[in-house]
């Protein structure tokens, strides 16, 4: 069985993540007041209400738009010398340090535990309609996956294809794919395990959980 | 020490946290003395130091009492609303035990109960005449506030515990026995669960419109809906001390002060707000919307106060007995009766009046109570209708009467006898020419030139330009929100879950009616675009813009907020009536405009309501009303507005059950007291896309139950999941719809019963 | 705006991406006009990002987020002070609400296209068609507004098939849509009567959840037929529309898209048909002319129609755009007797503004035309796009030969997931069709196309595909 130890130590030798935050389209940038080396706040709340910290306002075509800190951390880096210009899509505007959440050491040892399904070629994802369905209602765990099981359908080129499962029978323990964007080759798809190893990943999942203090 | 002057320090001692409670810091001197008196007895008696300490305890028992009276004169309403508050203020259970002589309570016990807020019990009086005993029944409902017990909640009753109200109201209607309510409440708890707070109230208030029995009320701690639910009575009393009010003073002062959430009101402006908002009894009795007040003793009734128990019962029993003489048609009787009941020295305990009812008795009753409603409150708005105007439409009303009765009721039921004869001998007719003329038929099919002249048919039938008219063709608004003037784009609210681009205003408000392309997200529009783009274009007939919104309470500040509201919308009121036509079936409309200080009902905007019902029952024409958005009661005019909740309610009532169509249709968002009676209270009520209804808004839910509502809590696909609401449309679809709604629910041709 | 300056004043956005755009900035740098383009992150390796580097001047290339966000568009046009709009095809090309937002918002633009109301109009499939047969134009036998009551939609349904039998059709089909639809959904076939409410009520349901709109159209299918263009270009006054002939479209995937265009539509010197060939394309012509002056039309646009084995035109729909296939008119056009012609450069000259200088006499045609859409995909297997690297891609350079790619021959390039893998466009000229045909296949023959797919797999193209339809060019 993987070693969690090991993993726990690897990851607690440099627990930061940097986040850079680039402009989602073109605009005027104007900063707020926020400095560099302040804190910084995500998305907060029960539903994830409470939207995070504002950094900047990008204003196109009249709409002033927010550009908000995703995840908390320390803002390392604001490129102020962009204040007031035109920026293209995809500038970068600020860089955040971000000290690994529990959830997220919790995915990490799971991306490295669980069979991982991963994108074939570069392509928009989405379940069939009947396991859409059944992931809706009663969450991804309820469906047990198993070779040759027509799982996904593949979008690319206005072309839509089905893809077939391949790998151990199991439940479908996460779900990375987000259906609205384009998942690169050989990124994972969803993340199954296989019943027998069901407790062992479980008693990880756990082991994460006492150990790793920042909550999100 | 004695234990009984014990027990009496005791409850003076109690006395005196109370004094101190209700005054929340004021009147520190009173205080002081009475406390520095109560002490030092309490050191000497303790010492011994006394003689006759039942003598000298009876004397701070009189400086108590002096006090008391003293504080009672100055009391404020703020002090009225703490009084109500006070775990020592009487709750229904004292009632119940010493008003009553014997009870059991039904539909639940103490905290074992469908909700402990409210309280039914099945209680009985015995009267006497001469040596005859006569037991009466009544049904009591009311909410129980427990002296502060926590699983009563306060009196704040769920949505369920108001549905068990009403059945238990319908229990008392098929035995036949008079109704004591007893209103306890800050107001309803606001939860949207099944089967939903305001959707509930409203069909209470529906429902009591018209019960076959007495009914009568007791208003103590009067909170806005919540007593609504279980108030519309025959007879409503007031306790002295009590407070009847649209609002709390501290919901009406976070709303004066524009607070946000968790930010709190200062005192003095609690103080003010429920100064201004004229809740006490004495207020209430001068507009007319209770018809006695029960005088408390000084600073409020509390579980010892014996006499009040007994005064109160008199007072029950008056009311019912005047509810159930009115009723009778023998007027001598009645007279003797009524002038016996009211003379002051009368003990109504050595006094019986049956309170059973015949079937016509009952049938006056309930006309006389929705007459009661009906009056209410029509001088607190402004009339600016001409005296004229009005002297006509009354002239006229008398003379079209009889007319729409001989117009719609026989005329019609004539006409279509007629209509099914001729449809008759017309198809025997042809059935006859069928037969006559089928061998020349056959023989004409034969023929083979025929054949090709039918083919030449076919092919220009479908190679040549077809005409085309009605409404499909037409795609084009006539009438479009100015916002489309402004260059410049709008963020749909659902970009991120939908991945939505942006919209361009001048595209979204005008070909795209404000519904986002991308999602059907449906942005607000004026009211404006409903009434040109919904009805026929140049069908629309405003009547009754005379009565125009005022500030009856005299509200401090506020004449000006309404004038300029006035001058912005260029309505009068946040209610506009009208007549209009969808594809030439006429209807009457009332609209709540959101634009108009968020659209809130007050008692211009409850008059026009009520008046178009009587219109659209008069012309027999459906009603619709269409809410643009309603913020709820216009909490400046106090009970001037929440009387508008039953008011409004027994009006659609008495058009729904003289053959009518009330259909309602929600826009933006619609809350609180209008959707919890006179809206909330239709059969067919249906939602634009993107709407929210519910009884109180997340900041509200937050502050009274301290539970945090989920995004998207009060969005009209919950109501329609939760049966509130019956479909939700689309904007563009909304004429469409309301034809078919009209076509499909009303009648062939008047939509109409 | 356009009479007080000169069109060399002008700056126009290239909204669109690839080959068209390469097209687009060529034309302007031929025309002396200033231009600004776009790209995506995904389509940074894109020829004609390099291009737009080479001969773009300032600002002329700016980063966007998507070439759908008509935002982005504006908001580049305003920081570049870009004066005029060319929208390629496809992406906002027929668009009218975009032309009408670039035409009417507070910093307004030149549309590079028919004015929008014209996009509207045309756009509107009911609309177009509706104006065809006021103007006895022929079109698709069957309703020409949405039907909306059952009782009515059998009745045509029926008359449609009975029509069908007498003009000797054996196995007549309807075609059942939702007036409101487009892009090929909400249709279906009916080949009995029989079946005919219950395909009718499942298209209008569709309907109504899909477009909120009951309206369905209904049609007779034609099964046999070729698939005709003519080419119009009309200058802003719209009053003297000109015709740079036909072009058969008839070699298309399973999908319906086109993928060998050839002009002139057919060729009755090299072919015999069963109908008099030159009659249709006069008529086809007339017809277009004659809506292109009705509706003003005011820059290019293609009338699309469907010519029936016997010879039957019937107006399909109106493009109110520039076309992939333009080039192979301009081909084989000569104006004035000048085979330079640029259909591009012609659209963006009379759109802003420019008269079109020349009247149809002086417009002539010579020899045959192909076109060829190179596109990395499997015909064998439905056309399935394919995706991976371009390794090597080059050909040999001929006088009759032209190549539009924005594929970069010199490196290795991944072909982006989110459009469609067309590689390039290949058109070839020959003074008759057998000579166009020849040169045509000694042009696929000598074509280097290699390339691998994320998992090793070599590259699959429709080279094969398209030799082999070279033989049936122009054939009934």
């Amino acid at each position: 069985m993987f070693d969690v130890k090991a993993l726990l130590d690897e990851i607690k030798a440099s627990p930061f993540r940097k986040i850079i935050i680039t402009a989602p389209h073109t605009g005027r940038v104007n900063f707020t007041s926020v400095q560099p080396g302040e804190r910084v706040t995500g998305p907060q709340g029960l539903w994830k209400e409470k939207p995070g910290t504002l950094l900047a306002t990008l204003d196109r075509e009249r709409n002033p738009k927010p550009i908000l800190a995703l995840e908390k951390g320390e803002l390392e880096t604001l490129y102020l010398d962009l204040e007031g210009c035109f920026v293209e899509a995809g500038t970068p505007l600020a860089v955040v340090r971000h000290y690994m959440t529990r959830t997220e050491v919790q995915n990490e040892l799971l991306k490295k535990t669980l069979h991982l399904f991963t994108a074939p070629e570069r392509a928009k994802y989405y379940f069939t309609p009947e396991i859409d369905k059944k992931v809706r209602a009663s969450g991804s765990q309820s469906v047990t996956v198993h070779e040759g099981m027509e799982l996904f359908i593949m979008s690319r080129m206005k072309r839509e294809v089905p893809l077939h499962y391949a790998g151990p029978t199991g439940a479908i323990y996460t779900v990375y794919v987000e259906p609205s964007a384009s998942t690169d080759a050989g990124q994972p798809l969803i993340g199954v395990c296989p019943p027998d190893q069901l407790t062992a990943i479980q008693e990880a999942v756990m082991q994460v959980q006492t150990e790793w203090k920042e909550e999100a | 020490m004695d234990t009984s002057v014990e027990k009496r320090i005791h409850t003076l001692r109690e006395r005196l946290a109370y004094i101190e409670d209700i005054f929340a810091g004021k009147h520190g001197e009173d205080i002081d003395l009475l406390q520095d008196r109560l002490k030092t007895f309490e050191e000497r008696a303790r010492a011994g130091a006394m003689g006759d300490p039942h003598t000298e305890i009876g004397g701070i028992e009189d400086l108590f009492g002096f006090v008391e009276r003293r504080l009672e004169d100055n009391i404020t309403p703020m002090d009225k609303v703490r009084i109500v508050r006070h775990p020592q203020r009487i709750c229904l259970r004292d009632i119940l035990e010493n008003v009553y002589d014997n009870f059991t309570e039904v539909g639940g016990q103490d905290e074992h109960s469908l909700d402990p807020s409210m309280l039914i019990a099945r209680a009985v009086i015995a009267r006497r005449r001469g040596k005859k005993m006569h037991v009466q029944s009544v049904m009591v409902i009311g909410q129980e506030k427990g002296h502060g017990a926590d699983f009563r909640n306060g009196g704040s009753v769920k949505p369920w515990g108001n549905a068990k109200a009403l059945q238990y109201m319908r229990v008392a209607e098929t035995e036949g026995i008079p109704i004591h309510t007893y209103i306890f409440t800050p107001g309803s708890y606001p939860i949207e669960d099944y089967p939903g707070a305001a959707q509930q109230i409203a069909r209470n208030i529906y429902g009591m419109a018209n019960l076959r029995v007495p009914v009568v009320t007791v208003i103590s701690e009067g909170g806005s809906g919540g007593a609504e639910a279980i108030g519309l009575a025959d007879k409503r009393l007031m306790l002295s001390h009590g407070y009847y009010s649209v609002i709390s003073p501290e919901g009406a002062a976070a709303i004066e002060g524009r607070l946000k959430a968790g930010e709190r009101a200062t005192p003095e402006l609690i103080e003010h707000c429920a100064t201004s908002l004229s809740i006490t009894a004495q207020d209430n009795l001068k507009f007319g919307y209770i018809d006695r007040v029960v005088q408390e003793p000084p600073l409020g009734a509390r579980p010892n106060h014996f006499d009040f128990f007994r005064q109160l019962r008199q007072e029950m029993l008056r009311a019912t007995d005047e509810v159930v003489l009115s009723t009778r048609r023998l007027s001598f009787y009645k007279r003797i009766a009524l002038r016996r009941l009211r003379r002051p020295d009368v003990n109504l305990d050595d006094l019986y009046i049956r309170w059973g009812l015949s079937s016509q008795a009952k049938s006056r009753l309930v006309e006389k109570r929705q007459q009661k409603f009906l009056r209410l409150s029509r001088s607190a708005c402004r009339d600016r209708r001409p005296f004229f105007t009005k002297v006509s439409q009354a002239f006229s009303d008398v003379l079209m009467r009889p007319y729409n009765h001989l117009k719609y009721d026989l005329y019609r039921r004539h006409r279509r006898k007629m209509a099914a004869m001729v449809e008759e001998i017309d198809t025997e007719w042809e059935l006859f020419k069928s037969r006559l003329f089928s061998p020349f038929r056959a023989l004409c099919k034969a023929l083979p030139g025929n054949r090709g002249a039918a083919a030449e048919d076919k092919s220009a039938e479908l190679m040549a330009l077809s005409t085309w008219t009605g409404d499909a063709r037409r795609r084009k608004w006539n009438y479009i929100s100015p916002r489309y003037k402004i260059d410049r784009t709008i963020t749909c609210p659902n970009a991120t879950t939908y991945g939505c681009l942006d919209l361009w205003g001048p595209d979204l408000f005008a070909e795209f009616a404000g519904v986002c392309s991308y999602c059907g997200y449906h942005f607000p529009m004026e009211p404006e675009w409903y009434v040109r783009n919904v009805f026929d274009e140049g069908s629309v007939y405003e009547f009754n813009s005379e009565i125009e919104a005022g500030n009856p309470l005299h509200f401090p500040n506020f004449s000006d907020r309404v004038e300029k509201a006035q001058k912005t919308t260029g309505a009068k009121s946040g209610c506009m009536t009208f007549e209009a036509r969808i594809d030439n079936i006429k209807v009457v409309v009332a609209m709540l405009m959101g634009t108009f200080r968020g659209g809130s009902v007050g008692a211009a905007e409850g008059q026009k309501f009520v008046e178009a019902a009587e219109r659209a029952a008069k012309k027999r024409y459906p009603f619709l009303a269409y809410v643009h958005g309603t913020a709820g009661i216009r909490i400046q005019e106090g009970t001037h507005g929440v009387i508008q909740m039953p008011r409004c309610t027994v009006a659609v009532r008495r058009y729904i059950e003289s053959g009518g169509l009330y259909m309602v249709l929600y826009d933006t968002n619609s809350f609180a007291g209008p959707v919890a009676s006179f809206l909330g209270c239709s059969p067919y009520q249906f939602a634009v896309r993107s709407s929210n209804i519910g009884f109180a808004g997340p900041g509200v839910i937050k502050e009274t139950t301290g539970m945090d509502i989920p995004p998207k809590y009060h969005r009209s696909y919950r109501a329609l999941s939760r049966g509130h609401i019956q479909a939700i449309w689309d904007r563009p679809q909304i004429r469409g719809n309301i034809k078919q709604a009209l076509l499909t629910i009303g009648g062939r041709n008047l939509y109409y019963r | 705006m356009s009479q007080d300056f000169a069109i060399t004043d002008h700056k126009v956005l290239v909204a669109n991406r690839g080959e068209i755009a390469m097209r687009i900035m060529r034309a302007c740098h031929k025309l002396g006009v200033a231009f600004t383009a776009i790209y995506t992150a995904a389509d940074a390796a894109s020829g004609h990002v390099r291009l737009a580097q080479e001969i773009g001047g300032e600002k002329s290339l700016y980063r966007v987020s998507s070439y759908h966000d008509a935002n982005e568009l504006m908001a580049v046009a305003d920081d570049a002070l870009c004066t005029a709009l060319h929208p390629g095809y496809g992406f906002f090309a027929e668009d009218y609400r975009f032309a009408r937002r670039v035409t009417k918002r507070e910093r307004r633009m030149i549309f590079i296209g028919p004015s929008w109301k014209i996009i509207r109009e045309l756009g509107d499939k009911i609309n177009t068609k509706r104006l065809a047969r006021s103007l006895e134009v022929p079109t698709v036998p069957g309703s020409d507004r949405p039907v909306y009551d059952e009782m009515e939609a059998e009745r045509i349904a029926r008359t449609v098939f009975e029509f069908q039998l007498q003009q000797g059709i054996k196995h007549p089909l309807v075609l059942v849509k939702a007036s409101a639809g487009g892009g090929g959904m909400g249709i279906e076939e009916v080949y009995d009567i029989d079946n005919f409410r219950s395909v009718y009520r499942r298209i209008r349901n569709y309907a109504m959840r899909q477009f909120k709109d009951e309206g369905v159209l209904i049609e007779q299918r034609i099964t046999d037929f070729n698939h005709l263009e003519v080419q119009i270009v009309s200058d802003r006054s719209g009053k003297q529309p000109v015709h740079f002939g036909t072009r058969n479209c008839s070699i298309q995937s399973t999908g319906l898209q086109k993928r060998v265009e050839v002009a002139p539509g057919f060729s009755s010197r090299d072919l015999s048909y069963s109908f008099d060939a030159d009659k249709v394309l006069d008529d086809i012509v007339a017809y277009s002319l004659t809506m292109a002056r009705k509706v003003g039309y005011d820059n290019v646009g293609t009338w699309e129609w469907i010519v029936t084995r016997d010879g039957s035109p019937f107006l399909m729909e109106v493009n109110t755009r520039i076309q992939v296939e333009n080039g192979v008119s301009a081909r084989i056009s000569r104006v004035r007797d000048n085979a330079d012609v640029d259909l591009l450069a012609e659209q963006i000259r009379i759109g802003l503004g420019e008269p079109l200088g020349y009247s149809q006499e002086d417009i002539a045609t010579e020899g045959v035309g192909i076109e060829y859409r190179l596109i990395a995909e499997d015909p064998d297997n439905r056309f399935t796009p394919w995706s991976g690297s371009i390794e090597q891609f080059h050909w040999k350079e001929q006088p009759w030969l032209k190549v539009h790619t924005h594929v970069p021959t010199d490196m290795v390039y991944e072909i982006p997931s989110d459009f469609d893998p067309n590689l390039a466009l290949a058109i070839i000229w020959g003074k008759d069709l057998e000579e166009a045909r020849q040169r045509g296949v000694s042009f696929l023959d000598d074509l280097c196309l290699t390339g691998k797919s994320a998992t090793g797999e070599p590259l699959k193209s429709n080279i094969n595909f398209l030799r082999a339809n070279t033989e049936r060019i122009l054939r009934f």
